[in-house]
């Protein structure tokens, strides 16, 4: 039983750190940084879901703020007043749900057209949304956008009271609650995706990417992966949307533009194309980078505070500027993105071990050409 | 798990004709691959090999004619439901996707899977065990191949040869009945050449397959062939036993051109 234990602690032991890490932070952060936590959960779920459509599938979109904003509006729609009022732990499964649909929905064209083409035809989406969340006031409450109802789970509200709650002395406010649904709801994500990415799924849309003629004739139906690809990004898109609206506590249509879809491909570029933990930094960065620009604008050169509007350039700007910049750096010097330069740099001091320590009696036999090569463990 | 263990039907190739734009590439062409044998199809480059793979696979129609496996008409199907029916094929370019070598067979296992995104996304047990499986037998046919010590090397990392042979494989995953290889040995050397011939003689004493063989290797098709069939500017102008077609005049005369009509040929 302890053998068990102590060999899923040395393969998963890095996982199980960080996943404790990341319970412990609530304790310590206050709530600008969970908030900044919040939105870098959020984007990296929405990122996974375009990293599979764009990074291995291989289909170009532009249309993942429509599929964001479905799933926030969707939500605040079902949950909220005016709307069905639904339980808002049902509404926010309908409106993950109804982000699938409206990914189905596009799916004649998502299945037939390929790679470039369709990010051209998804930038329809996007516009004819934003259109639709600016007039259809009833439900989307116009320009302004609309409150999000709080989410409840069986009578636990995530917001500042409702019940109090105060753990090991530290109050648990709405920050903090939030922070732990997101983390599951991550978890969630990543479990999932790294479940398709490396089953059978996975491997049909790689093939798709990388031949569509290989693929037709080793079996894959090239219309029915493409569309389904483009489904479960809408699903992911929509399950981020939720978290966002939470996190925000409003939303407003201007959030949802071509900008958005933008930021996201930059996530996946930056991050690495088809890998969820590339996915996952990349979307941390994109993120957090213009929020702490934000916060520590009075530190940093050449950045105006915000409001001082005398012409120099503001924390946004600069970290537009900075993302373009790393964007640019990336494509250059590691197109393989971030997770590609971690892999290189693992599989290099892999190599540099065995000079410091040739007495290491490890239990590694493999000749030197295969664990250089190696990145991936043995599926079991 | 799936393995075909009956004998393959007959493949029957009915007077294709294939049209680019007033290119006649196939012109009436018209075979049949007899179960279980090998059969060749040569020509000289440009004479529409590569084309009438291409019908077999369902990755062009044909503006005429008819491709029949057994009762299924083939020229009617997409190409994954020809694989379905167990038509696997190779490329004369190799065309592989990215991952390891086990990750390429396993897309061969496609047809005989069956976990879809549901299931593979939440894990569930029956996808997990349908895996393992599968990957038990792609490694199997890894082994079979001689690539078994690279079953986990990313197939960007491999000399050209053992990456063609990663095509072979990966073909063979899909447990097929009828094989068809588009120049398996080209622009491999002597050894590889051998290796590989030794797998497709193997493999159809083992699995009684039928192979469809394209190659411009002579001595490969001569040992290799049951039967032969040879194209020329898309007419098929003989057919027979390899010693027959190598005797034949009209071969000669398109592979080699005589006096009188290598000028018009030209």
């Amino acid at each position: 039983m302890s053998d068990v234990l102590t060999s899923v602690l040395r393969r998963r032991g890095g996982s199980l750190l960080l996943a404790v890490l990341l319970c412990a932070l609530p304790f310590y952060l206050d709530a600008f940084w969970l908030r900044i936590g919040l939105f870098s959960m959020a984007a990296a779920i929405g990122a996974v879901g375009i990293g599979l459509l764009s990074g291995t599938a291989g289909q170009l979109s532009l249309g993942h703020a429509f599929f964001l904003a479905v799933g926030a509006y969707g939500y605040v729609w079902l949950a909220g007043e005016p709307g069905p009022g639904l339980p808002p732990a049902l509404a926010a499964v309908l409106a993950v749900l109804l982000a699938g649909a409206a990914g189905g929905l596009f799916s004649p064209v998502a299945g037939r057209v390929k790679g470039v083409y369709l990010g051209v035809a998804t930038l329809a989406l996007v516009f004819l949304g934003h259109h639709v969340l600016l007039t259809a006031d009833s439900v989307t409450g116009g320009f302004n956008g609309r409150s999000v109802p709080p989410l409840e789970l069986g009578g636990f509200s995530f917001t500042e009271t409702d019940p109090e709650l105060t753990v090991l002395g530290v109050p648990f406010g709405a920050e903090e609650r939030l922070w732990y649904l997101g983390l599951a709801l991550f978890a969630l994500t990543w479990f999932t995706a790294r479940g398709l990415l490396r089953g059978r799924p996975g491997r049909a849309l790689v093939a798709l990417r990388d031949s569509e003629t290989a693929a037709s004739v080793m079996g894959v139906q090239v219309a029915r992966y493409r569309s389904a690809a483009f489904v479960v990004s809408s699903m992911y898109a929509g399950l981020a949307g939720v978290l966002l609206a939470l996190s925000f506590r409003r939303v407003v249509p201007d959030y949802f533009s071509l900008a958005l879809s933008v930021d996201y491909l930059a996530m996946i570029v930056i991050g690495g194309l088809g890998s969820v933990a590339g996915a996952t930094a990349g979307a941390v960065f994109i993120t957090a980078l213009p929020l702490l620009m934000t916060r520590y604008a009075d530190q940093l050169p050449l950045v105006a505070t915000p409001g001082s509007g005398d012409g120099s350039i503001g924390p946004t700007e600069a970290a537009r500027y900075l993302y373009g910049a790393a964007i640019v750096v990336i494509l250059l010097y590691a197109p393989d993105g971030l997770h590609g330069l971690a892999r290189r740099t693992r599989a290099r001091l892999r190599r540099r071990r065995p000079v410091t320590a040739p007495s290491d009696a490890g239990p590694s036999p493999r000749t030197p050409a295969t664990t250089t090569a190696r990145a991936k463990e043995h599926t079991p | 798990m799936t393995t075909r263990t009956a004998a393959p039907p007959a493949l029957d190739v009915r007077d294709v004709t294939v049209r680019f734009a007033g290119l006649t590439a196939l012109d009436d062409v018209s075979f049949t691959v007899a179960p279980g044998t090998v059969h060749a199809v040569i020509g000289p480059n440009g004479a529409g090999k590569s084309t009438c793979f291409n019908v077999l696979s369902g990755l062009y129609r044909p503006a005429q004619g008819s491709v029949r496996l057994g009762d299924a008409e083939l020229t009617r199907l997409a190409p994954h439901r020809i694989a379905a029916l167990g038509v696997a094929r190779t490329f004369q370019n190799i065309v592989t996707t990215q991952g390891t070598v086990a990750d390429n067979l396993m897309l061969g296992r496609h047809v005989l899977s069956r976990a879809g995104f549901a299931a593979s996304a939440l894990r569930l047990p029956r996808a997990a065990r349908e895996q393992r499986e599968h990957l038990a037998r792609a490694r199997e046919i890894a082994e079979l191949t001689g690539l078994g010590e690279h079953f986990e090397t990313p197939v960007a990392l491999l000399s050209y040869g053992d990456r063609k042979r990663v095509e072979l494989a990966r073909a063979l995953c899909l447990e097929p009945r009828v094989l068809l290889l588009d120049e398996p040995v080209a622009g491999m050397n002597a050894g590889e050449r051998a290796r590989t011939a030794e797998v497709v003689r193997d493999v159809r004493a083992e699995l009684g397959l039928s192979v469809v063989l394209v190659e411009h290797d002579m001595g490969l098709v001569m040992r290799l062939a049951d039967e032969v069939t040879v194209l020329d500017f898309g007419r098929a102008i003989a057919h027979g036993t390899p010693d027959e077609v190598r005797r034949d005049p009209e071969v000669l005369r398109a592979y080699l051109g005589t006096g009188t009509t290598g000028e018009d040929a030209a």
